[in-house]
């Protein structure tokens, strides 16, 4: 609840302020969240949280957007949905989703967006060579590290599950997830080609820029 | 357009107590329903809140076949739990905790059946009031919520006419093909929101 919250909150509160691109930015990637989430949903697993491209999403949320827009967009979703819009896989909605066992998966996408973003920033500004391997990494970290991390909590508080049982019950979702990243990546990578100033335009702001020999950037982006 | 339908799902019209009780006090029965859920250890207390939260439910005119389907999607979990926390801890503990969570989702489905969407929405938008001090921005917010709302049928119907055109070439087994594109047009979609949002003066920081 306490992370929802401060989506909101956190949003007009930066030190640098978003403009009306930003804005449209995390209203439209919250709705591909909410999109994505109604499309297909699988169930799988033992105990029958289904997998959709919800997971897909959030993740490319955050290597599209960075950190803070991809918290704002994922946090958005959450939060809507958490008021009853039925926009959780399957069309489920409201705070009741808190008491049911995938409740962890739900609260972990905005951290995990956040977190894969924030990796991503620093990949796409450092390196040059290897960026899908980095970037799969740092998807692989963030959904074992938050996803399933947070998952397993939520199944053990509210399932009242240990452990052990807890951690068997989400096994079954890694096969999909690494399928997921690799997808994530590879839709990533493109993204960043067909805009490069998606997420590394503040970095042009800097007077000295270093020469790295990364892929040709319009000079002047779309900012004003 | 498609995908509309989400807008009117869980809303039924009425008159009742529970339609005109104040949003923040629905709020805060389901919050004490999920406090309860901790608290509660005897699942024949359990049992009893659960039935006043359906004999509510039944009250607000929403209707029996409602309540079964706020509860639908949960119940082959809630088998799966109750039957293994049976074999683990006993009948008592098991019944507890399964007619915890039933009650936290009965009360949830309690809310969002008695107040229309356009309530919930301002009961979020209030949620940032109490931070304006520290620069929230209510109205930027709510601005932010409508956008995402108009643009969840147009991704919607983007990702079935990035299928069909997948199917067309033949490629509906390569999930690049379904999914890239989806992502082009939304961030395309995205930029041209905000454009037009800049060109009428809307969503840019005041100061």
């Amino acid at each position: 609840m306490t992370q929802t919250h401060s989506a909101g909150t956190l949003q007009p509160a930066k030190r640098n302020r978003w403009n009306a691109t930003d804005l449209g930015l995390i209203a439209v990637f919250a709705a591909l969240v909410a999109a994505s989430a109604l499309v297909a949903a699988i169930p799988v697993g033992g105990l029958g949280v289904p997998i959709t491209l919800q997971t897909l999403a959030v993740m490319l949320t955050g290597l599209a957007l960075g950190p803070g827009r991809a918290f704002a967009a994922v946090g958005l979703h959450t939060l809507l949905g958490l008021a009853g819009l039925p926009i959780f896989s399957g069309g489920r909605s409201g705070l009741g989703i808190l008491a049911g066992p995938s409740a962890g998966y739900i609260i972990a996408f905005p951290l995990a967006a956040a977190a894969v973003g924030w990796m991503a920033s620093v990949i796409i500004r450092r390196t040059v060579k290897f960026r899908a391997v980095f970037l799969f990494a740092a998807a692989m970290v963030a959904s074992i590290v938050l996803i399933h991390g947070l998952g397993i909590a939520g199944m053990m508080v509210n399932a009242k599950l240990d452990f052990a049982k807890a951690f068997l019950a989400d096994l079954p979702f890694y096969p999909g997830d690494i399928i997921k990243n690799v997808l994530a990546v590879a839709v990533a990578i493109a993204l960043h080609k067909a805009f490069p100033d998606l997420l590394v335009r503040r970095v042009r702001k800097v007077p000295q820029q270093p020469a790295t020999p990364e892929a040709p950037k319009p000079e002047a982006s779309a900012q004003q | 357009m498609r995908g509309h339908g989400f807008l009117l799902a869980n809303y039924v019209p009425g008159t009742s107590l529970i339609h005109r009780m104040p949003l923040w006090l629905k709020f805060l029965l389901v919050l004490a329903c999920g406090m309860a859920s901790f608290l509660i250890v005897d699942w024949r207390l359990a049992a009893g809140a659960l039935l006043v939260m359906c004999v509510l439910f039944l009250l607000s005119g929403a209707g029996a076949v409602r309540l079964f389907r706020a509860v639908r999607p949960l119940l082959p979990i809630l088998l799966v739990i109750g039957a293994f926390q049976w074999w683990q801890l006993g009948g008592p503990v098991a019944a507890r905790i399964v007619l915890n969570i039933l009650l936290c989702v009965v009360a949830a489905s309690l809310l969002t059946a008695t107040t229309p969407l356009h309530r919930l929405l301002d009961g979020v938008v209030s949620l940032a009031r109490p931070f304006r001090r520290f620069g929230a921005d209510p109205e930027r917010f709510a601005l932010t919520i409508a956008i995402m709302l108009r643009s969840i049928p147009f991704i919607a119907g983007a990702f079935a006419d990035v299928r069909d055109s997948a199917r067309a070439r033949g490629l509906e087994r390569n999930p690049r093909a379904l999914v890239l594109p989806v992502f082009i047009t939304t961030v395309a979609y995205a930029r041209h929101t905000g454009e037009a949002l800049a060109a009428r003066g809307l969503g840019e920081p005041e100061d």
